[in-house]
């Protein structure tokens, strides 16, 4: 799961898989914005097939909350 | 009063990409108007305009910007870097409260908005860039110029059709004049070749027909003339004062020294035909210059290849000139590349600016036999000629009128 969540990420918002890294905030580690984070939540609930509250996924979230918050929904 | 000087030039057009493959083809009088190949605009009546096909050859934007931008706001951040370069400017090294950004705009950046307003339609509010809201819109290459360089002084985006960048030029050098701002970054940039712009375009009526003959087509002043052509691009200077660029021992390319504007107040759509306002216009920026109408020897005409336009145009410019306007050469080479509506009268004084340092009068292609007398035009050859002044004349929908004067800089 985390390497689908982190193909989105470098898909979407044109990063480099280098600059993920699974326990920083996607703040600190790609300077990720408030409409990027529009975009990446949007994302991962059509890649998921899950409904995600915005408040659950933030711009402090890690590569390892998000596997964990989408785990926990889908129930994987 | 404080001199204000254009430093450095940053040019994105159909003609080229940057000042010296632009003014090489400029002087060569060769055409960059052809049928349109972005999408299939075939059923249009007219087809044909000034493309820019390698924006991303000479780009520094990365793909992570790039996708939440429009083409409009693409072609500020090149033009203004290369002005920045040409001005030997590091920004990093300015003080960011005593830099701004006046930038002329049209219509906004519609290659964005109607590919996310179709998906709005067929996938439903999900389907639409959260992008959408912040790429569109007239000022959007402002915010992005400011945000790429860290620019936080006074800055402003000028929307008035066709004359909305030569205003916001006259706008900054009264700003710099005030002392407000240490350097401006200055000009426009429009992104019209797109379905539903292109449609606006026709639906305004003023659009060359001539599709066959795409390079043909824009002929200004032209006894054949059928209308203007679009094109797009971006022109964009770095201006400061003149004792500023000498403290960086930097020679200025030209002075700034004059701008003024008028309004018809008589269509929604055309001109006053008599073309009194414009002349009252280019009155007020020869008096703003501290010059008389004697001392101009070369005119940058807008041009529209409309008659009333043309005619009104005219009718200003011998009302002002009187006798000598048999004697002072104009012209207009845009016919070239197409009008780049907000960002036409930029790429005009960049153009005029280049002629002044090369002495070198820019061709009017396709005007073959003139529809008016009395007037000196540059036709289809090019003019070897010592500019010393100028007067350049950009006019928008509805009657707006602008008209700035530049100097050659000498020591």
């Amino acid at each position: 799961m985390k390497e689908k969540i982190k193909n989105i990420l470098v898909t979407l918002l044109k990063v480099k898989p280098e600059e993920l890294k699974d326990d920083v905030s996607l703040q600190d580690g790609i300077g990720v914005d408030s409409t990027e984070m529009v975009e990446t939540v949007i994302a991962l609930e059509k890649a998921f097939g899950t409904k995600l509250n915005p408040k659950e996924i933030t711009k402090f979230s890690t590569i390892n909350d998000i596997e964990k918050v989408i785990s926990s929904k889908i129930g994987r | 009063m404080v001199k204000i000087a254009a430093t450095g030039i940053g040019i994105v057009s159909p003609s080229g990409i940057g000042k010296r493959q632009f003014w090489a083809n400029i002087k060569s009088g060769r055409s960059f108007v052809k049928k349109i190949t972005r999408f299939d605009a075939s059923k249009y009546p007219s087809h044909i305009a000034g493309q820019i096909d390698d924006l991303e050859k000479y780009s520094h934007v990365s793909e992570r910007l790039l996708k939440k931008i429009d083409a409009f706001s693409h072609m500020a951040l090149i033009a203004s870097e290369m002005a920045l370069q040409d001005a030997g400017i590091d920004i990093k090294q300015e003080d960011p409260n005593l830099v701004g950004i006046f930038l002329g705009n049209a219509i906004g950046g519609w290659l964005y908005a109607e590919t996310e307003l179709r998906d709005l339609y067929i996938e439903g509010r999900e389907g639409v860039s959260p992008y959408m809201a912040s790429a569109w819109f007239p000022a959007a290459p402002q915010g992005q110029v400011s945000i790429y360089y860290g620019i936080k002084g006074f800055s402003k985006t000028v929307v008035a059709d066709r004359a909305g960048s030569l205003m916001a030029i006259g706008y900054a050098r009264k700003v710099l004049a005030k002392d407000k701002l240490n350097m401006i970054l200055a000009g426009g940039m429009e992104a019209p070749v797109t379905p539903y712009a292109l449609l606006c375009c026709n639906t305004y009526g003023a659009l060359s027909k001539n599709n066959t003959n795409p390079q043909e087509a824009y002929r200004p002043f032209d006894k054949k003339r059928d209308g203007f052509v679009i094109g797009e691009g971006a022109g964009i200077m770095v201006m400061e004062s003149v004792e500023r660029a000498k403290s960086r021992a930097v020679k200025p390319f030209v002075l700034i020294s004059g701008y003024g504007t008028t309004c018809d107040a008589v269509d929604r759509i055309n001109p006053a035909e008599d073309g009194k306002e414009l002349a009252r216009a280019i009155n007020m920026a020869l008096a703003d210059a501290g010059i008389t109408p004697e001392k101009i020897d070369y005119i940058s005409l807008d041009g529209l290849a409309v008659d009333i336009w043309d005619n009104s145009e005219a009718a200003a410019i011998k009302s002002v000139f009187g006798s000598r306007t048999e004697s002072i050469p104009m012209s207009c080479p845009k016919s070239m590349f197409g009008n780049l509506l907000g960002a036409s009268g930029a790429v005009d004084l960049i153009i005029t600016i280049l002629a002044m340092e090369h002495n070198l009068i820019p061709p009017t292609i396709n005007l073959e036999e003139p529809a008016l007398n009395g007037l000196k035009f540059i036709g289809k050859e090019p003019k070897e000629y010592k500019i010393n002044k100028a007067l350049i004349i950009s006019r928008g929908r509805g009657g707006i009128n602008s008209a700035l004067v530049v100097e050659k800089y000498e020591n």
